[in-house]
């Protein structure tokens, strides 16, 4: 049977959340959480693997003792087990010691995994970050933006598309992919699997002694980099307002921007017979 | 006593929410207008377990707790009030007599099916002449061999265009001096069983409520719940449970109605500012959510109950009765804050405003509720 790892994260219900200027990370603790989009579509992604040819399911997040409701919707959703990384002294982590967390937990609780899948962003920071250096820190293949995934015994074929070509690349396993939300719709979480969920499953939570991570390391391998500002980006557009008979407003719009429309469709529209009046 | 919401509690609404906007939000205003049932969301929701909210996982339900079975219900309603309609009816008064009063043979035969959504349930007791006044039922089941030939006309039957099975009120001894009602498991298929024209109704216009005609119809002996005669016990303590499960609907749109309109008086612009900022539109919003919170307290206090298994027959019916009429004041001051959009079919309001009144209505009157609370009140020896 297969052995995979689906890597979630919580993130905040809402778009846009207050920073603490202090630490330059984001106030989570004022939106509910829910788990990040593209992570419940990794998930899916290991669920449909499982369906098709036979797997166990490990789910694991790290985050406050709030972030089992993560772990508790996995298991609704089909996951076997989980693993909560809770620990104070790894708060405020950045992607390099985050993704170090986690390959500590794999290689110590989760050993010979065949395929590890994390999603390819997440909705709060979005550095899209921790999959890759999750794979360089357990040496494995890795593939990011992945849209779909075929398994022929320990062979991964993957599809992604980058810069608008479609690529499909094969490894082997034991690797890693990020799974894009093009494809693999997460199925919606049944209320029976919910209430099993919290009945019969315990989640299991390890803090950083029990993953063999001391306050030295923390130093040590420390979080690489800091937030020094943030700031929301003033709006740069602006809105262009065209007014008069429809007949006008349309030839005027059309002149000044039939070249910009001409270039995004590719094709030109540049010279066309405009209006049934002209 | 706990005021917070369990991350369970916070899940399953999470999870009704996401379904509720997915799937319902999009054809919630058409399939009222059109007065159409979604059959191909209904057929979704069967997989999730929406039609064994409380059946045990052994006959394929969900095995949720009340105050999560009530939870599910007010955010399909919060979104689509007829779907949240159809859901609480199945559960809470077709599944849940199963649940309290079914033999072993029943529960095998018929929970299965219904838990899994492959039956949908009705409950029939109002006729043209016995709403309020249950006793007055005209519905008779004559015993005739080993059947009882059932004849009588059921009215007002939600879900009664699409039920598989129907939860009958008949009498069963029409002596004035020893009236007897049972209640019968009838199955659509049964000859005899026949369906009207689906109401035109007000609101909650999606689901298919209609008549069922009894001619004649003959139904076995083993499908009379729980024992000859136990009709009134059986219609009162289901329509506790209803009430729940009505009040739980009736918040659900109170907070649908609410959320339209805080969020159409932060938008609205009027004077050069938005209508959020006027002191008017401010106390009507304070209240809405001040009462709402009350009647979600309330709610869940009948639901707890419930589960601890203590009575909550007085605590259903004020919460039924509260929630109800919160529902008809925040979806009344929806539409007022919506102005002259409110009254729109352009804007969602308008749909709340006409759910929200039936919820006064069925599954016993505002009057009636408070007649169960006074007497409930009434019968304490120290208050």
């Amino acid at each position: 049977m297969l052995k995979l790892v689906v890597c979630i994260k919580q993130v905040p219900m809402v778009t846009e959340l207050p920073w603490d200027e202090k630490t330059g990370t984001l106030r989570r603790d004022l939106a509910p959480g829910m788990m990040n989009p593209a992570c419940k579509h990794a998930l899916e992604a290991a669920l449909q693997i499982k369906e098709k040819y036979s797997a166990h399911i490990s789910v694991i997040t790290m985050g406050p003792p709030a972030a089992k409701e993560v772990l508790y919707e996995a298991l609704a959703m089909g996951a076997d087990g989980t693993l909560l990384i809770c620990d104070k002294i790894l708060a405020g982590s950045d992607t390099y010691m985050t993704s170090w967390i986690l390959a500590q937990a794999i290689r110590k609780h989760c050993a010979n995994v065949d395929l590890i899948l994390c999603g390819a962003f997440t909705a709060d920071s979005e550095t899209a970050q921790v999959g890759p250096q999750l794979a360089e820190s357990l040496n494995l293949p890795a593939v990011a933006y992945v849209e779909k995934i075929e398994m022929n015994g320990r062979i991964l074929r993957v599809r992604r598309i980058v810069d608008n070509f479609r690529e499909t690349l094969e490894m082997e396993c034991p690797a890693l992919v990020t799974v894009s939300m093009e494809n693999y719709l997460p199925r919606y979480v049944g209320l029976g699997g919910l209430q099993s969920a919290f009945g019969e499953n315990q989640i299991k939570v390890l803090d950083a002694a029990a993953l063999g991570i001391a306050a030295a390391d923390v130093k040590k391998q420390g979080s690489r980099t800091k937030v020094r500002r943030v700031f929301l980006r003033k709006t740069q557009k602006e809105n262009e307002y065209f007014t008069g008979v429809a007949v006008n407003v349309v030839n005027e719009f059309l002149n000044k921007y039939e070249r910009k429309i001409s270039t995004v469709i590719g094709k030109s529209i540049e010279g066309k017979e405009r209006t049934r009046g002209k | 006593m706990q005021f917070n919401p369990c991350m369970k509690h916070k899940l399953i609404r999470d999870s009704a929410r996401h379904f509720a906007e997915t799937e319902l939000a999009p054809i919630a205003a058409e399939i009222d207008k059109n007065a159409t049932f979604p059959v191909a969301v209904i057929e979704k929701m069967k997989k999730l377990n929406y039609f064994g909210l409380q059946a045990p996982k052994e006959f394929g339900g969900a095995a949720l707790d009340s105050v999560s079975a009530a939870i599910v219900v007010e955010e399909l309603s919060r979104v689509c009030a007829a779907v949240g309609l159809c859901v609480t009816v199945h559960n809470g008064v077709a599944v849940f007599p199963f649940l309290q009063f079914g033999n072993k043979e029943q529960n095998e035969k018929y929970l299965p099916r219904l838990a899994r959504g492959e039956m949908i349930g009705a409950f029939s007791l109002t006729e043209a002449n016995a709403g309020s006044d249950a006793g007055s039922v005209e519905t008779t089941a004559v015993k005739e061999g080993g059947d009882y030939v059932l004849n009588g006309t059921k009215i007002f039957v939600t879900n009664g265009g699409v039920c598989d099975l129907a939860l009958i009120f008949a009498l069963t001894n029409t002596d004035r001096q020893q009236l007897q009602s049972s209640v019968f498991i009838v199955e659509s298929s049964y000859e005899g069983f026949l369906r009207g024209e689906l109401e035109d109704l007000c609101g909650m216009r999606a689901n298919p409520v209609s008549s069922l005609f009894l001619e004649n119809c003959r139904v076995p002996e083993e499908n009379i719940l729980g024992k000859l005669g136990m009709g009134m016990k059986i219609g009162m303590t289901t329509l506790d449970n209803g009430r729940i499960g009505v009040a739980a609907q009736a918040l659900g749109i109170a907070q649908g109605a609410f959320e339209a309109a805080v969020k159409y008086a932060k938008e609205r612009q009027q004077f050069k500012k938005p209508i959020a900022s006027l002191q008017t539109i401010q106390n009507y919003i304070a209240d809405m959510a001040t009462e709402q919170a009350a009647a979600r307290l309330l709610l869940y206090r009948a639901c707890e109950l419930k589960d601890a298994g203590q009575p909550y027959g007085c605590e259903a019916a004020m919460a039924k009765l509260y929630c109800s009429s919160v529902a008809s004041k925040t979806t009344s001051l929806a539409v007022q804050i919506h102005g002259g959009y409110g009254y729109s079919k352009e804007y969602d309001v308008e749909r709340y405003f006409r759910d929200a009144k039936v919820t006064e209505i069925y599954e016993g009157t505002s009057e009636i509720q408070r007649m169960v609370i006074a007497r409930a009140v009434l019968a304490k020896l120290t208050l």
